[in-house]
């Protein structure tokens, strides 16, 4: 009886645990397959879905949607772009503080750490100065810098706390072998740290894509803007119209939630452990 | 092959020196045990060596060439780690050629070498597999291989075996040995375990806290330990050993007159009076002893015997019909008798 | 200095060490340059702009401010802690090792897996007064018109902390899950045959393990809700009249309005805020780092 009443308090508390997460989510996905007219009936499933809001997507055939595609690859470059760069930067930092020891590697790291824990939308001001000072102001690679810099403390950190759990003899055996530091950096060490370098460049990745704030301050110009500074247009006006916006959300959302899910067992494990250590 | 010369070899770590100036000579071809309890420095002189470590003062020399400021590489040593430090994204057959490949030789040779490395380690039926999936004397193996193909000067090996079980260790133990006859290349081997020590090395130097306390044979420093850390560190089960007073030609200590060796000491000198387990032998007469524990190893008897309060050690061979709470008779010889200075603990 | 008898050699530098380090030196300046660029130059520059006491008596001149400085504090305070509150209850039930309770627990995910700006509208026009979901149910259901909502800047700034709650609580609750699965199970075992309720586990058992996560949790969750732009913006814009702006958005409008100054000054003024918490952060991670 005890047992009965238990599983039945878990469900019963499933069911709003359901609700809220869904909710929100679900209104999208409703939205973008209603026409315009049944778009606010309030019903819970439209009387005649569409996928004509894709088909205006796709056609840009809405005066928000002039430069769709221009804006969509954007969106993509600067994440590529961001994700690779951040790799890279981080991947090498996190090498020469854990593995080569190099002088002066902690105080890097504390800097690094400092930069993460300055909360993102103080940092975006005298960003943007600098921003328009480095003339760089409405250009991609603005988005790119900045989504790197955001995101390098991070992941230098993680790459770092990873990689000091690797031996330190294969180091030392790999250097009886005659390995220089970069062949130790080549051929031991990025091997052994791919799964690390997986989740820290996804990480990178998805932060850029999702990024609103910087891109907002950063870009302005039609042809230069991201999906989500696109999507923030939308608002501008009263009239906007709704279904095309959820549309146009759901596909931007989709494939960083598909990208998310994918490499979920990385994402959750490799970098919760690492945000909060107790 | 190679001469290894270590010449008042200095290690500090930060304020704390952790070498106190090592001098040795390493014969060409020689099998060199450095053993020592954990914490003796033996790691830290054999990493110096490898290059791994850098020298705070003193030099070292291989082949009468001051290696002090090279760097590991080019050294031609090749290191046999405690952990194995294998790759562990590399195949068996990568990990051994690695070394060979990084100094770029022709593809064909790194595979000949690799096979031939591999046939004398018995290793040919792993060369694809990787180190998580052999087992702990297969990565012993690999990690022998990994260092005899590159045919250095001198190994080194730091602890190598201490990660394997009892039976493993002895098997491998020989198989090192048998390598080394086969190769006849120099060899620095570090243990804390004396046994491994006494079985391998050609010569053996006994390391406590930053210096080293005796070098010689095996058998010499079972025989004639230089001070009491040998007597005590080389030999299982250890020395007895006990305060006395010298008095003529004899040890006074625990109640009874124990024979000394002839013309050593001055009268009435302190010492320490040692004596291995087995060279005390259960006699008619001699110093009255009781046994309180009896311990039948099958070939040979370990018996704990009280004498005042102090416990001693004694080994038979074969089998005891002895019983705990039996009084028996102690009757060393002078021959096998170990006097040592009670204040500075040398060999008198 | 002990004098070397044999082969003395002046003390030796490696030869290794220099060319490891030069490497290393090499491969961390590309960060290095990154944080000397678009960290430290950017933020001396702007605490630069920032130096003239005037900036503050006109930041503190503007009604809007004090408002801010208010919202930002209850907004911290509130949503941060009910947020924690949840997060804590919600890793104990989705530690229970059910199948369903796992796929319950992916799609709880979601919420965190999206992007903000697509369910944030979302959520925006689900509370549109005249053509929300909300209202209309709300007036199927009792013929009244339901509230203002977001025009309503308490009720507004409520539900951006809301939207903010439901954006990052799945975050955190994963975070306390791995908390809770690293308590040894035996404690709970030993716990029960100690004859302990419910209760008296969590007291005893889960929270003295959880106590420092939690707090760690907290503060870090403090320092990233004073950066979060997007809860507020996104969903009330800061309006009505300004009445909902937080620190973040408030320093955001001054620099959408060309006032730099003025935005710098904000962020100044956030600093009492900012600096403990992220003194606290540094001093934890440094100190997890050395062990
Ligand atoms: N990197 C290091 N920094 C400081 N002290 C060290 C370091 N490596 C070894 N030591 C110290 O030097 C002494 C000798 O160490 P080691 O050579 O490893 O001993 P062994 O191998 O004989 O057990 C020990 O007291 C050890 O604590
Ligand atoms: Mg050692």
């Amino acid at each position: 009886m005890r047992r009965f009443t238990r599983e039945a308090g878990l469900w019963l508390l499933a069911i709003p645990i359901l609700l809220w997460t869904l909710l929100p989510i679900y209104h999208i996905f409703l939205f973008s397959i209603s026409s315009k007219d049944s778009a606010f009936s309030g019903a819970l499933w439209p009387d005649k879905p569409t996928l004509r809001n894709f088909g205006t997507i796709v056609r840009e055939e809405h005066f928000y949607l002039h430069h769709f595609w221009v804006q969509i690859w954007n969106s993509l470059w600067i994440a590529v772009a961001a994700g690779a760069l951040t790799l890279a930067i981080a991947t090498c930092a996190a090498f020469a503080i854990s593995r080569l020891k190099v002088r002066g590697g902690r105080t890097v790291m504390n800097l690094a750490l400092f930069t993460y824990f300055i909360p993102a939308a103080f940092l975006a001001i005298p960003m943007y100065k600098a921003m328009g000072a480095y003339e760089l102001l409405n250009s991609r690679w603005s988005l790119v810098l900045a989504m790197v810099t955001l995101a390098a403390p991070y992941a230098i950190w993680v790459l770092k706390q990873a990689s000091d759990k690797l031996p330190y003899e294969l180091d030392e055996a790999a250097r009886m072998d005659g390995a220089t530091p970069l062949q130790l950096f080549r051929l031991v060490y990025l091997p052994l740290m791919t799964p690390s370098l997986v989740a820290i460049g996804t990480y990178a990745l998805l932060l850029a894509w999702n990024e609103y704030l910087y891109a907002y301050l950063l870009l302005s110009h039609e042809q230069t803007i991201t999906l989500a500074v696109a999507l923030g247009h939308f608002i501008s006006a009263d009239d906007s119209p709704w279904e095309l916006l959820m549309a146009t959300g759901l596909v931007y959302a989709l494939p960083p939630a598909a990208i998310y899910y994918a490499f979920r067992r990385y994402m959750v494990g490799g970098l919760t452990a690492g945000a909060v250590k107790a | 092959m190679a001469a290894v010369s270590f010449q008042e070899l200095r290690k500090n770590f930060g304020s704390t020196q952790v070498l106190h100036g090592i001098s040795l000579e390493i014969a060409d071809g020689e099998f060199m045990v450095l053993v020592g309890p954990s914490g003796c420095g033996k790691s830290t002189l054999l990493r110096m060596l490898a290059g791994l470590e850098d020298i705070t003062a003193g030099s070292i020399a291989i082949d009468d060439r001051v290696v002090n400021d090279l760097e590991s590489k080019d050294r031609d040593i090749a290191m046999v780690f405690q952990s194995y430090a294998l790759y562990p994204h590399m195949t068996v057959r990568d990990n051994m050629g690695f070394s060979l490949k990084l100094r770029k030789d022709k593809k064909t040779r790194i595979d000949e070498r690799v096979a031939r490395t591999a046939k004398i380690l018995n290793l040919e039926p792993y060369l694809e597999r990787y180190p998580r999936e052999l087992s702990g004397g297969q990565r012993q193996r690999v990690a022998m291989g990994r260092a005899i193909v590159r045919d250095p000067k001198v190994f080194l090996f730091d602890e190598p075996l201490s990660n394997l079980d009892a039976k493993l260790r002895v098997a491998m133990r020989a198989e090192i040995k048998a390598l080394h006859q086969r190769l006849q290349t120099t060899t620095v081997y570090v243990t804390h375990d004396q046994v491994e020590a006494m079985t391998m090395a050609d010569r053996i130097a006994v390391m406590n806290e930053g210096r080293i306390e005796q070098l010689g044979a095996p058998l010499e420093l079972y025989d004639r330990p230089a001070n009491l850390f040998v007597a005590q560190f080389i030999g299982s089960p250890a020395m007895n050993v006990f305060e006395g007073i010298l008095r003529d030609g004899a040890v006074e200590a625990l109640g009874a007159r124990w024979p000394a060796p002839k013309n050593k000491g001055i009268q009435g000198q302190p010492v320490r009076y040692g004596i291995r387990p087995e060279h005390l032998q259960p006699g008619r007469d001699g110093v009255p002893a009781e046994v309180v524990v009896v311990e039948p190893m099958g070939h040979e008897t370990e018996l704990l015997v009280r004498i005042n309060d102090i416990d001693l050690i004694v080994v038979m061979h074969g089998r005891s019909a002895h019983a705990p709470g039996e009084r028996i008779f102690l009757a060393p010889q002078a021959a096998n008798a170990h006097l040592f200075d009670a204040a500075s603990g040398r060999r008198i | 200095m002990i004098a070397v008898p044999g082969i003395a050699l002046p003390r030796s530098r490696f030869a290794f060490k220099s060319s490891w380090q030069t490497w290393g030196a090499i491969m961390i300046a590309p960060y290095l340059l990154v944080f000397l660029a678009f960290v430290l130059y950017p933020v001396s520059y702007g605490l630069w702009l920032a130096r003239d006491p005037a900036s503050y008596a006109r930041l503190f001149a503007d009604p809007i401010f004090a408002r801010t400085v208010v919202n930002t504090v209850v907004f911290l305070l509130i949503a941060v802690n009910l947020k924690f509150l949840l997060a804590l209850w919600l890793s104990g039930f989705f530690v229970h090792e059910r199948i369903w309770i796992r796929w319950l627990s992916i799609v709880f995910l979601l919420p965190w897996a999206v992007p903000s700006i697509p369910t944030i509208f979302s959520i925006r026009f689900m509370f549109n007064p005249e053509w929300g979901v909300i209202n209309s149910v709300i007036f199927r259901l009792t013929a009244h018109d339901g509230p203002n909502w977001l025009n309503d800047p308490r009720i507004g700034l409520g539900l951006a902390m809301l939207t903010h709650i439901w954006k990052s609580l799945p975050f955190w609750t994963l975070i306390l899950i791995a908390g809770r699965l690293a308590i040894p199970r035996e404690q709970y075992e030993a716990a029960s045959v100690d004859g302990a309720s419910a209760w008296q586990k969590f007291r005893y058992v889960s929270w003295p393990s959880l106590r420092t996560l939690y707090l760690t949790s907290t503060i870090l969750s403090m320092i990233w809700t004073l950066g979060d732009f997007n809860s507020v913006y996104l969903l009330t814009g800061g309006g009505p009249a300004d009445l909902t702006h937080v620190l973040a958005t408030l320093g955001i409008r001054y620099i959408r309005l060309d006032q730099v100054d003025l935005a710098m000054a904000t962020i100044v003024c956030a600093m009492p805020l900012v600096l403990p918490l992220m003194w606290f952060m540094m001093k934890n991670l440094s100190r997890g780092d050395r062990q």
